[in-house]
């Protein structure tokens, strides 16, 4: 492996809400075609920590870099909000709660990023949306409002916004959580595919099924730290740490 | 310039000071004619028979519809009109009688009051839980007893943040029976702008006061509220 | 004469002063409407220290008579003719008109900003979330996100404001504007008949149920493109008492 290789590094990521230390220095790095899964208990700070990756958390230290890119943060400050924003253009995001915009139709969900942040022609955009709605199995929905859709097609939708942006990384944030048992597979489907085709993806995620049989890394969040990490078919076979191997047996 | 606001014959302080005894006057005789309104028009639209409906319906749009100045002149000139005719009738001997602002700015603006109580109250009726009813009716209460005994006591928590709202829009709304000679606040402050050539002085001052008097009206309601809403879990 | 002899002989009267009606309505609240979205902004953004000239303006405004701040206007401008003058601002502060209109415009400008408050605080949270995620600016996140809920949002509540604002303009007659009522007015002190008094209720009625059927004929046509089959149901209805 080259340093070349590292798509996304995070580095020593503190964050502090008031008097507490949610997330106890976290690093953490991504290769090209990387598919991590973050995993914890609730509490672990497996959320906050995504989130300070594109800095809708803002840490409270530490450094993210994206291809070489750093973006550094000390004393809870970010360095500047452009730098930000271009960060974000490239880390796509996908959300528990779909948080699709609900006064705009599934293809303008998709199109928005392109056209607006990307200035990319409509024409250009709506092809590229098109496209990814047949990826995602949503095409006869192209003109439908979010409120109209299952919550499985509204996350499949939101997979597609993000994808529309061509990102670099794709961040899960507990995607299936919100959906009913029988909606999770199809969500689930659609992520493998993408995992199967190479993309560079890192999840918090429920789903161990998932963690063990698609990721290439798992990462365990214990109390603001990482307890354990390392490939998913030796860590959930042979557990080093007591917390890990009490996390698995609950939730089987 | 304090001498302008003193108190006595050098300066304003006791005239404005009356004006604001008759708005507090006029506010606070308004206030039961408004909600007794408020609580016919309420039962009135929330009534199984349509005519009363109708007639609940009529009056709180027709009076929410029509502005409040409008409204005070067509009571004040109309009332009146009348009552100088039904005294002419009654007694042809005997002369005109002038009809008193005062009076005539508490049926105005309780009238204009009740119609918007009495949509607020409509709703807070229809706040209350349809299941303390049942529970009222399942024990064998008589549909008098579940009001008295349910939706009374529950409304005044629906209905009291709308209720405060119009009790400032009331505060507010005596100015305008300063356009009928009345000598409130607002007419009293003109007198004193007439003599002192202060304008702006003094209508300062009278919204100043005006002013005082609703956030005083504000915070006493929220106390108000806090009280009404005691062992009710707030809906977050 | 009676209530037919009035209109027949009155109308064009009461038709001008229904035209200034509106005119004085729509306009105050066109400037407000330019004016309270960005005072709203800072309401809900700004640090408190920013916040507070604009909580004391709207506390003002929403606690003082209208007819008072007319007057403040109106009369109180004459305590400083001299500046004015000099200043080039005397013809504006003489005219009832105008005085009229920034009054409307001022009083409106508050209440709007506080509606479209609670609007923007009704923004759902996660799409502004997903916006930022995506790369958008600030800027892009007000236009494409914030803008479109909130007035969505505030809609009824502020068609409700402007009906309130035309009942309310009604006070510019007791400053000398020949509006509806002035005009109403006019006439009853010619003919001492009470029945111009109903015709005039009648067309503030008239005025009030077209405006409400206009608002909510463009708020179910706004629905529709959003593909919002149904507004909210805490979606306050016109006609409600001012917040």
């Amino acid at each position: 492996m080259t340093q070349s290789d590292i798509v996304l590094k995070a580095d020593k990521i503190h964050k502090t809400f008031g008097q507490v230390e949610v997330l106890k220095g976290i690093s953490l790095q991504a290769r090209n075609h990387d598919v991590i899964s973050i995993l914890g208990s609730s509490g672990s700070g497996k959320s906050t920590f995504l989130r300070c990756l594109n800095f809708l958390e803002t840490p409270t230290s530490g450094t993210v870099t994206l291809h070489g890119e750093e973006v550094v943060v000390r004393n809870g400050k970010p360095a500047n909000p452009r730098q930000i924003e271009q960060l974000r253009k490239r880390l796509g995001m996908v959300f528990q709660q779909f948080n699709l915009w609900s006064h705009r139709t599934v293809i303008e969900n998709v199109m928005e990023g392109p056209v607006i942040v990307k200035r990319e022609t409509k024409a250009d955009a709506r092809d590229k949306a098109e496209a990814l709605l047949q990826r995602v199995g949503l095409t006869e929905r192209m003109n439908a409002y979010p409120s109209q859709l299952s919550g499985g097609q509204q996350q499949r939708v939101a997979i597609a916004r993000a994808l529309a942006m061509e990102p670099d990384v794709i961040l899960f944030d507990e995607p299936t959580s919100a959906l009913d048992p029988e909606l999770v597979d199809e969500v689930l489907k659609v992520m493998q595919s993408l995992a199967g085709e190479g993309r560079t993806m890192i999840l918090v995620t429920h789903e161990m099924g998932f963690a063990r049989e698609v990721s290439s890394e798992v990462v365990f969040l214990h109390e603001g730290r990482v307890a354990e990490q390392g490939p998913p078919q030796e860590m959930f076979a042979h557990p080093k740490t007591e917390v890990f191997e009490r996390f698995i047996a609950k939730v089987k | 310039m304090l001498e302008l606001f003193a108190l006595g014959d050098t300066g304003w302080g006791d005239e404005i000071l009356r004006g604001l005894l008759v708005t507090a006057e006029l506010a606070v005789a308004t206030l039961p004619v408004g909600i007794l309104l408020g609580f016919l028009a309420a039962y009135f639209s929330l009534s199984r028979v349509a005519p009363l409906r109708a007639l609940g319906f009529g009056y709180t749009t027709i009076m929410r519809g029509m502005p409040e100045i409008l409204t005070l002149f067509v009571v004040y000139n109309g009332v009146g009109m009348l009552l100088n005719a039904l005294i002419q009738w009654w007694n042809p001997e005997a002369g005109a009688v002038d009809f008193s602002p005062f009076a005539a700015g508490v049926i105005a603006l309780g009238m204009v009051f009740g119609a918007f109580a009495g949509e607020v109250l409509r709703g807070a009726f229809n706040a209350i839980d349809p299941g303390q009813i049942e529970a009222g009716r399942a024990i064998g209460m008589s549909n008098s007893q579940v009001f008295w005994r349910i939706s009374l006591p529950q409304v005044w928590r629906f209905a009291l943040p709308g209720l405060g709202n119009l009790w400032i829009n009331l505060l507010k709304d005596t100015a305008l029976v300063s356009v009928i000679a009345l000598d409130d606040l607002m007419r009293m402050t003109k007198v004193a702008v007439g003599v002192t050539k202060q304008p702006f002085t003094f209508y300062l001052l009278a919204c100043l006061i005006y002013w005082a008097l609703s956030v005083l009206s504000e915070l006493v309601l929220a106390a108000m509220e806090r009280r009404a809403n005691r062992g009710v879990r707030r809906a977050a | 004469m009676n209530p037919i002899d009035i209109i027949t002989a009155y109308w064009p009267r009461l038709i001008d002063g229904t035209l200034m009606t509106i005119r004085l309505t729509l306009m105050g609240a066109f400037i407000a409407a330019l004016v309270s979205p960005w005072l709203a902004l800072v309401r809900v953004n700004a640090p408190i220290a920013v916040q507070a000239p604009i909580r004391i303006y709207v506390s003002f405004m929403r606690g003082t008579p209208l007819l008072a701040q007319l007057f403040l206007i109106f009369y109180g401008s004459g305590q400083f003719r001299p500046v004015l003058e000099a200043w080039g601002l005397w013809t504006f502060f003489r005219d009832p008109f105008s005085c009229a209109l920034l009054a409307f415009a001022l009083n409106s400008t508050a209440y709007q900003t506080e509606i479209l408050r609670g609007g923007i605080l009704g923004v759902p949270q996660g799409e502004i979330e997903s916006a930022k995620a995506i790369g958008m600016n600030p800027l892009q996140i007000l236009r494409r996100v914030v803008a479109p809920h909130a007035y969505r949002i505030a809609w009824p509540a502020l068609g409700n404001e402007v009906i309130l604002l035309m009942k309310a303009s009604a006070l510019a007659s007791i400053v000398t504007v020949f509006d509806l009522m002035g005009r109403t007015r006019q006439v009853f002190s010619r003919t001492f008949d009470f029945s111009v008094y109903l015709w005039a209720a009648l067309i503030y009625l008239c005025l009030t149920a077209t405006f409400v059927f206009l608002w909510r004929l463009f708020e179910r046509w706004m629905n529709h493109e959003l593909g919002l089959a149904k507004t909210p149901s805490a979606a306050p209805q016109a006609w409600e008492t001012r917040p």
